[in-house]
């Protein structure tokens, strides 16, 4: 996520202009590696050619569309949809499962490439990433050109397409880098806005989804030209804070500098959810999950130096309604066993009795971990957080699953929940 | 050339530098039966990385049941397998 803009819209910043910021974005990139690595290995078709889908194992229930190629677009398959739906809507679809050793592969010789062009480069996500291209322009040439070269070396050298947007700050590269797919260079400077952005529907602007939309909707701003257009005023009465973002997002007003410490985005929360393979019934094995998820939760809190203030345990049904509780913490903390035994009463208290499906814990408002106000009415956990951090230490080493709680024994439950692969690297847990 | 993948046994030699020649594979023929072919000449090695996947393509030439053929090997550097690719 972007940082935080100070919100001074009238004065239009002047620093921007000389900035010169690429977003990188991998054409429909899980179904396009899937299709290139098996190109490589002899097979004839290639998916990105007919109606394909990267789908989720439906025996465990993660029957779900991961990633569509564009003719299956064509049929109305959606990513994120059921995959018997979307087999209704195309009979003739292929599935083909993920890999995710193969994207986080592809994704780093996506990176490796583009060090060739800046030293300042942020993941955004596995596929997309900024490059900031200020001042390489006298060593490499026009930013236009060197897109268009880095997205033919890409295609070339790695076999698939990507999308370059190129503007003065990442929100903007961002929107251009969305404007049409697939294999495209496309340029939104400030001075392009009224004509390329303010003219595409308000829900396209980064940070307006599903929810927001209706509302804006409501107001009678339709594109983002509207919502550039309103009163400030009128937006801050309805939104708060959030209404001064928006506004500034469709002037296209943002300044975070390309981060390249770590690659880590700015993080508001952690958290970690699953779909259970049955449908959970009783209390305990609900507190088993609860506690698979919280292991890894919490380590990716620890791994990230934070301690956390609030916990929020979110419940789907079998009946795919969903609900959630949260609650503070006196004294903020990173400890598993206490933020489980938090999520637990959470979960007790939240918990209308019906099958479960799917759980999830999420932790926020987070502090750094170095300083921690200590509290003498609350119990002390400082002899478990030294246990977390040894375990810690030996799951790095050794795997995560090389120590666990002797309770998933024989629980039809892995010991570590949440995330895409049991064993996925932890700095790339924290994107 | 028609495109084959077929994973092989292979017999090949890692030179000081680094540089690997293939020298000699064996695989089954349309008859089950194991067959050894020896290469004669590499003619051209390239490398591709497609997907950030590194593989080396040799082309290669051997006397295969009394004559002459040009075809691909592939070797996979993350999974060390050697494929023959296309005859």
């Amino acid at each position: 996520m972007f940082g935080v803009y100070n919100y001074d819209v009238g004065c239009r910043k002047v620093m921007d202009k000389k900035r010169i910021i690429f977003h990188i974005d991998a054409n429909s990139a899980y179904l396009s590696w899937e299709a290139v690595y098996r190109l490589q290995h002899g097979e004839a078709v290639d998916l990105r050619e007919i109606p394909s889908v990267v789908g989720g194992n439906q025996a465990t229930r993660h029957g779900i569309v991961l990633a569509k190629s564009i003719p299956s677009k064509k049929y109305g398959v959606k990513t994120g949809e059921p995959l018997i739906q979307a087999r209704r809507k195309c009979p003739n679809l292929v599935v083909v499962p993920p890999r995710y050793e193969l994207y986080m592969q592809c994704s780093s010789a996506m990176i490796d490439v583009l060090k060739d062009y800046s030293d300042k480069i942020q993941l955004f996500s596995i596929d997309e990433c900024f490059l900031d291209f200020t001042g390489m322009d006298a060593l490499l040439g026009d930013p236009l050109e060197v897109a268009h070269g880095i997205k033919e070396r890409i295609k070339r050298e790695l076999g698939f397409t990507i999308n370059i947007g190129i503007s003065s700050n990442q929100l903007l590269a961002k929107m251009a880098g969305q404007l049409k797919k697939p294999d495209m260079v496309h340029t939104l400077y400030p001075e392009e806005m009224p004509s390329k952005m303010w003219v595409l529907p308000v829900e396209e602007l980064y940070m307006v989804g599903r929810a927001t939309a209706p509302k804006l909707n409501q107001m009678g701003i339709y594109t983002i030209g509207d919502l550039a257009k309103t009163n400030i005023d009128l937006l801050k009465y309805k939104f708060k804070s959030w209404g001064l973002m928006l506004y500034a997002y469709a002037h296209g007003i943002e300044d975070t500098p390309v981060n390249n410490d770590g690659a880590v985005p700015y993080i508001k929360g952690i958290g970690n959810s699953c779909t259970i393979h049955f449908d959970v019934e009783d209390r305990e094995t609900a507190h088993k999950v609860l506690l698979s998820l919280v292991e890894t939760v919490a380590m990716r809190l620890r791994h990230g130096g934070f301690c956390c203030r609030l916990v929020q345990v979110s419940i789907r049904t079998s009946e795919l309604a969903s609900y959630g509780h949260q609650r503070k913490f006196h004294v903020a903390t990173d400890c598993t066993n206490e933020i489980y035994a938090e999520a637990c009463r959470l979960f007790d208290r939240a918990w209308r009795g019906e099958p479960i499906r799917h759980l999830g814990v999420r932790v926020s408002e987070l502090c750094g971990n170095d300083f921690i106000q200590l509290s003498m009415l609350e119990e002390s956990w400082e002899k478990q957080r030294l246990v977390d951090r040894a375990v810690d230490k030996i799951r790095l080493k050794h795997g995560s699953y090389s120590i666990f709680r002797a309770g998933f024994l024989h629980s039809r439950l892995a010991p570590m929940q949440g995330g895409v692969v049991e064993d996925f690297p932890v700095m790339t847990s924290i994107l | 050339m028609k495109v084959y993948m077929k994973p092989i046994k292979m017999i090949a030699w890692f030179a000081e530098n680094g540089i690997l020649t293939p020298v000699r594979y064996q695989m089954n023929d349309e008859s089950r039966q194991h067959i050894t072919i020896n290469i004669d000449r590499v003619i051209q090695r390239d490398e591709e990385k497609l997907a950030g996947n590194r593989m080396i393509i040799f082309k290669c030439q051997s006397v295969i049941e009394g004559t002459e053929k040009v075809y691909e090997l592939k070797y996979e550097i993350g999974s060390c397998k050697w494929f023959l690719y296309k005859m």
